[in-house]
């Protein structure tokens, strides 16, 4: 991976700042006094509708609740894991938020009263708010993998599922690995974060085996799916990259994992017992705690929002963004849990907040999504997700989007279009960082 | 006051219909999904991905419409633009066209500059001596572009299998050595006009 090159990121995001293509608005028409926004997640989907609040309303007060200081991105954090990336390029702070006139308050969350329109926090505020918009990622559900926990996950076997100090945990017992031995990687039932993420790490963590002349050792991916998220492309990497050290273990053939013995390091399905030296086990999550709390998940533990708008259908004035909602009802191309998806969800969110505070009538949203994957230095690929409003729903273009070419015409063709968005995927994340904190 | 401030609220909320590209606020919404990968106002903070607000409208559309038809080979930017309207796209060239080209200034060693330098001889007819003064609307601007960038497209270029649609350009960067490479790129990246 390039390093980080911070000087020149900083002026790229200095340049950006005027914001001159944004028109601004006089002042908000509010009964005289300014409307007030609080945004619950300062992830990507919470810290891009502070920013985009702020620039398309210069009036509104923004309150972003965040219980970190410092953010560390999910994506590219595999490749942190492999040691082809470092932590320290994933991490940023909210002082670009602060700069734009955001008020950033460090703390916890910890209840919503959508009838008060209140949310209290741990440190004894209460904010008030004419729209909410919450962001809190996801939670996991520990008790799905009977002898997986909490305390384990902290301690000897974390799942590195939320980037931060389990990542470089995991980087550790993968540096502790030696040659022969097995890596187990448990993938819980969609939906989960980045449909691609289990495959990228089990590519990232072969990568880091295959660098290290460690050829004998083997990747064991038990998986409670039957397919995956550019499966063709996976594929073809890792029979060109890896071939024979990745396996993976469908549902159906027994991948479930419902079980775990941390002292003989064994994940069992129904059927089969998977024992590695190095078990990764991924729990299957639901929205971030304070969402349930607060009445805004269904059954499946998820957050159910209007698609055109991402209003919460059980709370007026909560905009539900990023992993926690599920975006609609589209049964084969709901909208992935990714960092673009929450970045696009929260720009929409915020043209209807600020339409409906005005009152007028929600834009025309539109949403996209492009998640890149990379499976080794200089082999990357892509799928792109393009939903428009047609008689007033949100539908999947089929036309548009879709995974990067598994095959083309010449072997020259394949190299570079992999070379190209292995090299993209680098700096689609510097700007999409950029254009949620800086 | 009352009514020019609601005209501004319909702009800014994409609501408004019928207005000139420049100020479409549809096309405002549309071009606020850029940003993830071209940066606020279209000045990029990735050095692979190309900062895109500022350059010419002719070059912008011409390029779009060519990866939504497919003529034009790209890695990912065609699988988006086969789900926008032509007109769309044409709104889209028009509002990052009208806002301004910000150099992304990158330092680089002297002796880099000065092989850049030499290399870019036969560039400056079309591209201008520091390839912020391109000779037609049908050229982009180099200067101050991100080198990474700069380096990849060249490489499209002389990659002599992708479909690259410009014979001329194609033929130029063909001509270059390997090693010109990274030299011209960082030379104009080095540019600040
Ligand atoms: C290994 C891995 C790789 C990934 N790779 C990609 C990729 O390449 N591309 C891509 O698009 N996506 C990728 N993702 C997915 C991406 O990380 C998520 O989709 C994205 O972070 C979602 O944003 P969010 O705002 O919903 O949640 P988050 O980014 O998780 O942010 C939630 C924030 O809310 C805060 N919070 C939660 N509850 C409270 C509370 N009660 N009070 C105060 N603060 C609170 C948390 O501290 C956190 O900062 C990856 C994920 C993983 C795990
Ligand atoms: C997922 C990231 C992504 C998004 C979102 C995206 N682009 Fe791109 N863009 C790219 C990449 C990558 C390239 C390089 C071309 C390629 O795909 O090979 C590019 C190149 C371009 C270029 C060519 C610049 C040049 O100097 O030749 C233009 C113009 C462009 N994009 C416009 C847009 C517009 C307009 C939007 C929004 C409607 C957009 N892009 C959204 C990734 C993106
Ligand atoms: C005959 C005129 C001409 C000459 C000479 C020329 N170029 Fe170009 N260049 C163009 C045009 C026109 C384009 C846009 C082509 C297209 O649409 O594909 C372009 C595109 C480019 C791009 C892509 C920029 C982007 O934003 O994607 C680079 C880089 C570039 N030229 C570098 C060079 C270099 C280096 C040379 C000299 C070795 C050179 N050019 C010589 C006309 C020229």
């Amino acid at each position: 991976m390039n390093s980080f090159n911070r000087r020149n990121f900083i002026k790229a995001a200095i340049a950006a700042a005027p914001a001159s293509a944004f028109l601004t608005l006089p002042q908000t028409a509010h009964a005289g006094k300014k409307a007030s926004v609080v945004v619950v997640g300062g992830g990507y989907g919470g810290a891009t509708a502070a920013k985009y609040l702020k620039l398309m309303d210069p009036a509104l007060d923004v309150t972003l609740v965040e219980r970190n200081p410092i953010y560390t991105s999910c994506p590219l954090s595999n490749e942190v894991i492999s040691g082809h990336g470092k932590i320290e390029d994933l991490q940023i702070g909210y002082d670009g938020l602060k700069k734009r006139g955001i008020n950033v308050l460090f703390d916890d969350a910890t209840g919503i009263d959508a009838a008060k329109k209140t949310v209290s926090l741990k440190g004894g505020k209460t904010l008030n708010y004419d729209a909410l918009v919450v962001s809190p990622g996801v939670d996991f559900n520990y008790t799905a993998v009977e002898g997986y926990s909490e305390a384990l996950a902290n301690s000897s076997h974390p799942h590195a599922w939320k980037a931060g100090a389990q990542t470089l945990a995991l980087k550790k017992k993968l540096e502790g690995m030696q040659d022969g031995q097995t890596f187990v990687l448990s993938v819980p039932k969609g939906p989960f974060r980045c449909p691609p993420g289990p495959y990228e790490r089990a590519s990232q963590v072969a990568s880091y085996f295959k660098h290290h002349g460690m050829n004998k050792c083997k990747v064991i991916i038990a998986d409670a799916n039957d397919s995956f998220s550019k499966k063709g492309l996976f594929e073809q990497a890792w029979a060109r990259q890896y071939p024979g050290m990745i396996e993976w273990v469908s549902g159906a053939n027994g991948g479930q994992v419902v079980k775990f013995d941390a002292a003989s390091n064994t994940a069992s399905s129904d059927f089969n017992a998977y024992k590695g030296d190095v078990v990764n086990i991924i729990p299957p999550h639901h929205a971030g705690a304070i969402a349930k709390h607060a009445g805004l998940t269904n059954d499946k533990g998820w957050c159910p929002v209007d698609m055109l708008t991402m209003e919460s259908t059980l709370h007026k004035d909560v905009y539900v963004v990023g992993d926690a909602c599920v975006h609609g009802d589209l049964p084969v191309y709901a909208a992935p849990k990714s960092a673009h998806s929450a970045a696009t969800q929260a720009k929409v969110a915020v043209g209807a907040i600020i339409a409906k505070l005005h009152g007028l009538p929600a834009p025309e949203p539109f949403f996209v999504n492009t998640c890149y994957s990379i499976t080794a230095p200089g082999w990357g690929f892509s799928v792109v997700h393009v939903y428009r409003v047609k008689d007033g729903k949100l539908v999947y273009i089929k036309e548009a989007g879709g995974i990067s070419p598994v095959k083309m015409a010449s072997e020259e063709q394949l190299v570079l279009q992999r070379k190209l968005e292995a090299e993209y995927a680098i700096g689609w994340l510097k700007n999409i960082m950029a254009d949620a904190f800086a | 006051m009352k009514l020019k401030q609601s005209v501004l609220l319909l702009a800014v909320l994409g609501l408004a219909v019928g207005a000139a590209y420049a100020s479409d606020p549809k096309i405002e919404a549309l071009a606020r999904s850029c940003n993830s990968c071209h940066g606020l106002n279209g000045v990029s903070a990735g050095p692979s991905m190309p900062s895109i607000g500022g350059q010419s409208e002719a070059y912008l559309k011409n390029i779009m419409l060519q990866w939504k038809s497919g003529k034009r080979y790209s890695a990912t930017m065609g699988r988006h633009f086969k789900g926008y309207s032509d007109e769309e796209l044409a709104g889209l060239a028009a509002y990052f066209s009208q806002l301004p080209w910000t150099p992304v200034v990158q330092h680089a060693d002297a002796k880099v500059l000065a092989h850049g330098k030499e290399a870019t001889d036969r560039c400056e007819t079309c591209h201008g001596a520091t390839g912020g003064k391109p000779d037609d609307a049908e050229t982009p601007r180099l200067n101050g572009q991100w080198a990474h960038y700069l380096a990849l497209e060249l490489e499209k270029y002389r990659n002599g299998e992708v479909a690259m649609t410009h014979k001329k350009m194609r033929k130029n960067a063909q001509k270059l050595e390997a090693a010109d490479v990274p030299a011209v790129a960082h030379f104009y990246a080095a540019q600040p006009e």
